[in-house]
């Protein structure tokens, strides 16, 4: 099966507000796949119904399952994180491990303690007195002792301090991601996954309005500080976006625009670098709350 | 290898699929096992600490008054029908029906314990399937491989099995405890029954009695207990205000209606029906011996020795003849059902 994820005119409306609006993708095992839009875009919606959470239109293939009628095998070889904060206030660590490790076939209950142990918590700790980081940590735990085949990510690490966003992503790559899994992440704090992520999918008003790989980015999308006496030259190539930093024009170029750019041409305009997801995706949502 | 593998294969392979029916079958039941371990963690203040509270202060109050009895008085007071006894030193006929009527009603003394249950079930069932969405921690347990299926019916043991027979475990100890001090209280003032009652089959043979009523019970309850999940299911907020109010003002509504068309014609839109076989069933199920309601009373006044636990069980049964009880019951599968259906598509809020 080469798709672990694909779907085909994904439309989902509530009402008469259009949330995923037709959306085709697909996502390869082995990948880390940042979904990645402003508020209110898609995002969320479009994970919700891969996890079979929420009723849909068109065709949607998780694992080779149909989210919508086969959720209950799908569950056996997907996991995910809906949102930190969400495990019940009265759960003990001790029951938790308990009980994932009985219902769930794919549980490693020796990995799970063993991240516990590297952690505050202790077993008779209920959720309800943990800090915000803690239960996020215990979550984590759990989740990542499950085998599973996907893992999905929303909003991960919202609300939490710097050090917990860290150590979270860290912990995703060393002990949990390898080439049999694919985890996909939504996120606003798009600085923090780009060095994790070989994917990306831009999602904006319920469309995808960027599908690429990382290497695929790296090629196309050039940043280029322009000097001050080539703005014009610069210009006249059509940048998606361009901004001032300490008096110097910052041009983000893509060079499969209509026409294509050799990066000859955009050397000769100044320091040219790869630019940041972050810049990518500002300037590629430029105007969605306008 | 090569060679073995193509050999085991094909003597594999049914055995293959049939163990994984096996295996899935299984899980179902480990699953079903957790989950309501997971229930009893999340509502042990509710289904332990609560009849566990009402036992102590049963046995403090109760148990406290008989040794009040001992120390001050030198008579033992008794209530028997109408008649207030005052005891002394009773002659022998009396003794023995004063053995009977405790050998056979002793468990009567845990009845505060089954007022506890129906409220206790009631609201857990309320908020079995609600207080997950609202807190969110659905997302949670949806993230598990665990079917709607298995998660409804967990409740539905633990509302219906478990919570029953731990209140039935709570209160025949309880009422063994109270009997105990009652005897020993009883024999120090010079009315020595301990002989009698503990040679009374009856004894033995009470929790027996309560335990087959809890087959009944379970009958009688499922009409409330579908009902309940299928609202907590279903609710986006207020779940008690739409588990019961709604029942209650479209009965009030109807049964002004009837009231007013009874003055000037025969119309009825049968509020009356509608109480007492719909909305009654719908919400107090839960209540251990609901069903007397439907019986002949005259039987249950008779029991002049104690309770005939016989005759009780005998009487609560006959409710069952009514189709209306099985019409109720299945209505309460279906609502579950409902409920398991609705839990489906249900996330957070």
């Amino acid at each position: 099966m080469s798709a672990v994820l694909s779907a085909r005119g994904l439309t989902k409306r509530y009402g008469k507000q259009v949330a995923v609006d037709g959306i085709d993708f697909e996502i390869p095992a082995g990948r880390i796949v940042g979904l990645i839009g402003p508020n209110g875009s898609g995002k969320t919606t479009t994970l919700k119904a891969a996890l079979g959470l929420i009723p849909f239109e068109g065709e949607l293939s998780v694992l080779g399952f149909d989210p919508r009628t086969q959720r209950d095998e799908l569950m056996q070889d997907v996991c995910f994180i809906a949102d930190v904060a969400i495990l019940p206030r009265w759960l003990r660590v001790r029951d938790a491990i308990d009980f994932v490790a009985g219902v769930h076939p794919r549980f490693d209950r020796s990995k799970a303690e063993r991240y516990i142990a590297n952690t505050k918590l202790t077993p008779t700790m209920k959720v309800k007195q943990m800090s915000k980081g803690m239960i996020v940590q215990l979550h984590l735990a759990l989740v990542m002792a499950i085998d599973a085949r996907l893992l999905v990510l929303d909003e991960p690490t919202l609300g939490l301090d710097i050090i917990y966003r860290k150590s979270f992503y860290q912990n995703l790559l060393e002990d949990y991601f390898d080439e049999d899994k694919t985890i996909v992440i939504t996120t606003h704090q798009v600085e923090e996954v780009e060095h994790i992520l070989t994917d990306l999918l831009f999602i904006r008003d319920g469309k995808i309005a960027l599908s690429a790989t990382m290497e695929e980015i790296g090629e196309r999308y050039v940043e280029v500080m322009v000097s001050a006496d080539k703005v014009a030259a610069a210009s006249a190539l059509q940048p998606i976006d361009q901004r001032t930093v300490f008096g110097k024009s910052v041009m983000l170029f893509d060079a499969r625009r209509a026409g294509g750019l050799s990066r000859e041409q955009l050397t000769a305009l100044g320091e040219v670098r790869n630019p940041s997801v972050a810049d990518l995706f500002v300037a590629t949502m430029k105007g969605t709350y306008a | 290898m090569n060679t073995n593998m193509t050999a085991s294969l094909p003597s594999n392979a049914p055995t293959g699929t049939g163990s994984r029916a096996n295996s899935l079958a299984s899980t179902g039941m480990t699953n079903l096992k957790w989950l309501i371990r997971r229930e009893l963690w999340e509502h042990k203040g509710a289904f332990f600490w609560a009849p566990l509270a009402v036992s102590v202060a049963l046995v403090l109050v109760l148990g406290g008054g008989f040794l009040y009895g001992i120390m001050h008085a030198g008579s033992f007071h008794f209530q028997m029908g109408e008649h207030q006894v005052a005891v002394h030193g009773v002659p022998h006929a009396m003794r023995a029906r004063l053995a009977s009527v405790v050998a056979s009603s002793y468990l009567a003394v845990a009845a505060p314990l089954f007022l506890v249950l129906p409220v206790v079930v009631f609201f857990y069932c309320l908020a079995a399937l609600y207080d997950d969405r609202r807190d969110r921690s659905i997302l949670f347990w949806k993230s598990l491989p665990l079917s709607d299926r298995d998660i409804v019916l967990s409740k539905v043991i633990v509302a219906l099995l478990v919570a029953p027979l731990v209140v039935i475990g709570t209160g025949v100890a309880t009422s063994l405890v109270l009997l105990a001090l009652g005897l020993v209280a009883a024999a120090l003032n010079d009315i020595n029954l301990i002989v009698p009652v503990l040679s009374d089959m009856r004894l033995y043979l009470s929790p027996l009695y309560l335990l087959s009523f809890l087959p009944l019970y379970i009958i009688w309850a499922l009409p409330t207990v579908g009902w309940l999940l299928l609202v907590s299911s279903w609710a986006k907020s207020k779940v008690f205000l739409w588990a019961v109010g709604m029942p209650v003002v479209i009965l009030a509504i109807l049964s002004w209606f009837d009231f007013l068309m009874s003055r000037f014609s025969g119309v009825s839109l049968g509020a009356k029906w509608l109480g007492n076989e719909v909305v009654a069933r719908m919400l107090g199920g839960l209540f251990p011996g609901i069903w007397f309601g439907e019986v002949d009373k005259s039987a249950l006044v008779q029991m002049q020795n104690g309770l005939d636990a016989g005759l009780l069980l005998n009487i609560s049964y006959s409710t069952l003849a009514s189709p209306a009880v099985w019409i109720a019951a299945a209505a309460g599968c279906a609502m579950i059902a409902g409920a398991v259906r609705l839990r489906r598509w249900r996330d957070e809020g």
